[in-house]
C-alpha cells in the first residue's frame, strides 16, 4: 500500500512552471478575466487556444448580466450561443427566469411582476420540484419590503453569483469544455487526500488540509 | 320569542323547543316549501338563519369586507385558531380576486401586506395568498363580470358556512337525519328482521314471523331412504339433495318458488352424504363418507368423472371448489388418503398428505378462494392461507360434526355433538366464539348454515325433528320449525331468496319452508322480551 516514497517527502517532487502557468491561464479562462489572461500570456509565454476568444467574450457578458440583474438579457445571449441549452437544463432556466421575477419585484413593477409569473413562470408549478420554489418567489410580493421578508436571499449577490456559476459551467460543459477548473480539481483531490491520510495515521501526522494555512506558506 | 323559548319537549323533557321548530323550519326548506316555512317562521318567531348569518351573509354579498371581517372575528372568537385562520383565508382570497379582475393591484397587494397581518393571519397562509395570485384561474383580470362576482360570493358563503360553528349555523338535513337514526336503531333491535325495504314511519320498526321461512309450502318425496344432505346453488335456482339410497338428485326451483325433480344421479354404489355446487352452478360434487367422489354436469345430469383413478378405496367424505369453477379440493376420512386439490379433468394438482393429515371432518374454500378451512377429527380446526402458507388453528372443546362459511367470506360456523353451533371469524380477532343453543344434537352428524339478509340468521337442523332458527344476535332460538318426523340432517337457506329454507331429514323428505303468517299480537311481545 505505502511505496518507498513518504508522503511527507512532497517537498522533494519537481513542478513544472509550465504546468503552474497552464493551471492559472485555465482559472482566468474559466472565469472570463480575458484581460488578465493576455497579461500572463505576454509575460510567460503560455499559450491560449484562440477559438475561445468569442465563447470567452460571451460568457463574460452573460455573466455579467446575470451579476447585474439583467436576467433577461442573460438569457437571450445563452439562447444566441446555445440554442438549447436552456431547453436541456430546465432547472437552471428556471432559475433565470425565477431571478428576473424578482428583478421585477425589486424594482416595485409589480404589475409586470405578476403578469410575468402568470404566464411564464406558473407552466413550471406543474413539476413538482419547482413548486417550492416558486412558492419562495411569490411571498415576496406580500411585504412592502422585500428585503426584509424571510426570503431576502434571493435578492442578494451571493445567490445571483451561485446562479452565475451554475450557468458558466453549464456553457462551458455545452460547447465541450471543462466546467471545473483544474485548480479547483487540485485543491478538492488534496482535501480528500489529506482527509485520508488523517484518518489513516491520525491528526499529529498529516493535519487536514487548510488552504489558509498553505497561503501563508 | 318570550312564551316557549326554554320549554322543553318530549316525555323526558330532553329536547328544546327552539331548536325543534328550527330543524322544522330547515326541513321545510330543503323540502322546497318556502312558504311554509317562512310562514312558521313568522308564527313562531324562530328564524332559520341566525342573526349573526344572516349579517354575515349580507356582508359578503354585498363585498362589505370589514364589516364581514368584523362579523366573522365575533363568530370565531371561541373556535380553533385552525378553523378562524381558514376562514380568514378564504374572505381575503375573495378579496384579492374582486381586486385583481378591476385591475387593482395596489389594493390587492394592500390585502396581502398589510390587512393579513394586521388581522393575525400566520406566515404561511399570507405567502400561499401569494401563490394564490398567479395560480387561481378567478384572478384573471378581466370584465367584471358582476354575475360572475355575485356566483363567487355565494360560493364563499357556502365554504363559510361550513366552518361555522353551532348553533350559529346547523347541519344539513338536520331532521331526515334524526329520524333515519331513530329508524335504524329500531332495525337493529328488529329480529326477524330480513329485507332491505324501506319501513314505514307510522309505528315503530318490528319485522314479525312473515319476513322469514317459518311454514312448509312443499315437501318432496323422492328419495327412497334418508336424506342427508341439501344445498341450493349459488344462483339459488337449483336445489341438490345426497341420501343414503345412494343417489343425489338436482332439483329446479320455479319462479313461483315451486320445486321439482330435474335430475336422479345415479352412479354411487354407497350412501352419498355431501355435495357442492361449482361457483358458476355448471357442475356438482357428490361423495359420502365410505364413498368416492364424483363430479356430474348440471344441465344434463351426465356423470363427468370419479375421482381416484377408480380406486374404491379414494373415500371423500367433504369437498369444495376454488372460485374459478375449474379447481376442487377434497378431504377424506381416510388419514392415509389426505387432502387432494384436482383439476376437473382429474388430474391432481396438489395434495397434502402426512403424518399432520388426520381424518377430516369437513372441509370448505372461503369465497376468495383464499383460504381453505379443514375440520380434523374431531376437535380441531385449521385455517390454511394458501399462498402465504400461514395456518390459525382452533381447538374445540366438544367434537366437531360440520363446518359451513357465511357467503361474505367473513364468518364460519361448527356444529358440535355438545348441541352448541359455535360462530368464529375469518380475520382471527376474536379469542372466544358466539355461541349458539336449543337444538338437540348428541349421536349425529347434524348441519348448520348461514342465511337471510347479510347473512343474519343461523339455521340448523336437530336430532329432535325440527328446524331451528337464530338471529345472529341473540343465543336462543328465533324460530322453532315442525314438520318433520325424524331427525332433521342438514338446511340450505336459498342465497338470492331470504325466505326460503330447505331442510333435509332421515325421514326421506325434503321440506321448503316460506314465509309465516305474521305474529299473532302474544308472540310479538315475546319478541321484544328476548333482547
Amino acid at each position: 500500500m505505502y511505496t518507498d516514497m513518504d508522503p511527507r517527502q512532497f517537498e522533494h517532487s519537481v513542478v513544472d512552471d509550465n504546468d503552474i502557468h497552464s493551471i492559472v491561464m485555465s482559472y482566468l479562462l474559466h472565469n472570463c478575466f480575458n484581460e488578465t489572461a493576455d497579461s500572463l500570456a505576454s509575460c510567460t509565454g503560455v499559450k491560449q487556444p484562440s477559438d475561445d476568444r468569442d465563447n470567452i467574450q460571451r460568457r463574460k457578458q452573460i455573466i455579467h448580466f446575470v451579476m447585474e440583474m439583467k436576467a433577461l438579457k442573460a438569457v437571450e445571449l445563452t439562447e444566441q450561443l446555445a440554442k438549447d441549452l436552456l431547453e436541456k437544463n430546465k432547472d437552471l432556466h428556471f432559475d433565470l427566469l425565477r431571478l428576473h421575477f424578482v428583478e421585477l419585484v425589486c424594482a416595485r413593477k409589480c404589475n409586470e411582476a405578476i403578469e410575468f409569473a402568470k404566464t411564464i413562470l406558473a407552466p413550471f408549478g406543474t413539476v413538482h420540484k419547482y413548486v417550492e420554489k416558486l412558492e419562495d418567489a411569490m411571498a415576496l410580493l406580500a411585504y412592502d419590503d422585500p428585503e426584509k421578508s424571510p426570503l431576502f436571499h434571493l435578492l442578494s449577490s451571493e445567490y445571483r453569483q451561485q446562479v452565475a456559476d451554475n450557468l458558466n459551467r453549464t456553457i462551458l460543459e455545452h460547447t465541450n469544455q471543462p466546467s471545473y477548473t483544474p485548480m479547483e480539481r487540485i485543491i478538492q483531490h488534496v482535501t480528500v487526500v489529506r482527509q485520508y491520510l488523517t484518518e489513516e495515521n491520525g491528526k499529529d501526522a498529516f493535519p487536514p488540509f487548510s488552504l489558509k494555512d498553505s497561503l501563508k506558506g | 320569542m318570550e312564551n316557549g323559548l326554554w320549554e322543553l319537549l318530549g316525555s323526558k323533557g330532553l329536547l328544546k323547543r327552539h331548536e325543534f321548530i328550527r330543524i322544522l323550519v330547515q326541513c321545510l326548506y330543503s323540502l322546497g316549501f318556502k312558504k311554509s316555512a317562512s310562514c312558521l317562521e313568522h308564527e313562531s318567531n324562530i328564524l332559520y338563519k341566525s342573526a349573526d348569518f344572516g349579517l354575515l351573509e349580507k356582508q359578503v354579498l354585498s363585498g362589505n369586507w370589514d364589516s364581514c371581517l368584523a362579523v366573522l372575528d365575533r363568530i370565531f372568537d371561541s373556535s380553533s385558531d385552525h378553523t378562524r385562520d381558514t376562514a380568514l383565508y378564504l374572505v381575503l382570497k375573495q378579496c384579492l380576486v374582486e381586486y385583481l379582475k378591476q385591475g387593482d393591484i395596489s389594493l390587492a397587494l394592500n390585502v396581502l401586506r398589510k390587512q393579513a397581518p394586521l388581522l393575525g393571519m400566520g406566515k404561511e397562509k399570507i405567502h400561499r395568498l401569494a401563490c394564490d395570485i398567479v395560480y387561481t384561474k378567478e384572478m384573471e383580470s378581466g370584465e367584471a363580470d358582476s354575475f360572475l362576482v355575485q356566483d363567487l360570493r355565494k360560493n364563499l358563503l357556502v365554504e363559510l358556512e361550513k366552518l361555522i360553528p353551532l348553533p350559529i349555523v346547523i347541519g344539513e338535513r338536520r331532521l331526515e337525519h334524526l329520524v333515519e337514526s331513530a329508524v335504524l336503531h329500531q332495525i337493529d333491535t328488529c329480529l326477524y328482521h330480513n329485507s332491505w325495504d324501506a319501513v314505514s314511519l307510522y309505528k315503530d320498526h318490528c319485522c314479525g314471523r312473515d319476513q322469514i321461512p317459518s311454514e312448509t309450502v312443499q315437501i318432496l318425496m323422492a328419495h327412497k331412504n334418508e336424506v342427508w344432505f341439501v344445498q341450493f346453488s349459488n344462483s339459488g335456482k337449483y336445489l341438490a339433495t345426497a341420501s343414503s339410497d345412494c343417489t343425489a338428485m338436482i332439483w329446479k326451483v320455479l319462479d313461483d318458488n315451486k320445486v321439482e325433480l330435474k335430475h336422479t344421479l345415479e352412479s354411487h354404489q354407497n350412501p352419498v352424504s355431501f355435495v357442492s355446487w361449482s361457483p358458476d352452478d355448471t357442475k356438482l360434487l357428490t361423495c359420502g363418507n365410505a364413498e368416492v367422489l364424483k363430479l356430474w354436469d348440471v344441465e344434463t345430469g351426465v356423470l363427468r368423472h370419479t375421482f381416484g383413478n377408480n380406486n374404491t378405496g379414494f373415500t371423500v367424505s367433504s369437498c369444495a371448489w376454488f372460485p374459478d369453477s375449474a379447481r376442487l379440493v377434497c378431504g377424506s376420512s381416510d388419514p392415509e388418503r389426505g387432502i387432494v386439490m384436482w383439476d376437473t379433468d382429474g388430474n391432481e394438482i396438489k395434495a397434502w398428505r402426512g403424518t399432520r393429515i388426520p381424518k377430516v371432518v369437513d372441509l370448505a374454500v372461503t369465497p376468495d378462494g383464499e383460504s381453505m378451512i379443514t375440520v380434523f377429527s374431531d376437535k380441531e380446526i385449521r385455517i390454511l392461507h394458501l399462498e402465504t402458507k400461514v395456518e390459525r388453528v382452533i381447538s374445540e372443546e366438544q367434537p366437531i360434526t360440520s363446518l359451513s362459511v357465511s357467503s361474505d367470506g367473513k364468518f364460519f360456523i361448527v356444529n358440535l355433538s355438545s348441541q352448541e353451533i359455535h360462530l368464529w371469524d375469518l380475520a382471527g380477532e376474536w379469542k372466544q366464539p358466539l355461541k349458539f343453543s336449543g337444538h338437540r344434537q348428541s349421536k349425529y352428524v347434524i348441519r348448520s348454515c348461514f342465511g337471510g339478509l347479510d347473512s343474519s340468521f343461523i339455521a340448523s337442523g336437530s336430532e329432535d325433528s325440527q328446524v331451528y332458527l337464530w338471529n345472529l344476535k341473540n343465543a336462543k332460538p328465533l324460530e322453532v320449525l315442525s314438520g318433520h318426523s325424524m331427525t332433521v340432517n342438514c338446511v340450505s337457506w336459498n342465497p338470492r331468496n331470504p325466505r326460503m329454507l330447505a331442510s333435509a331429514s332421515d325421514d326421506q323428505t325434503i321440506r321448503i319452508w316460506g314465509p309465516g303468517k305474521p305474529n299473532k299480537p302474544e308472540k310479538w311481545l315475546d319478541n321484544q322480551k328476548m333482547q
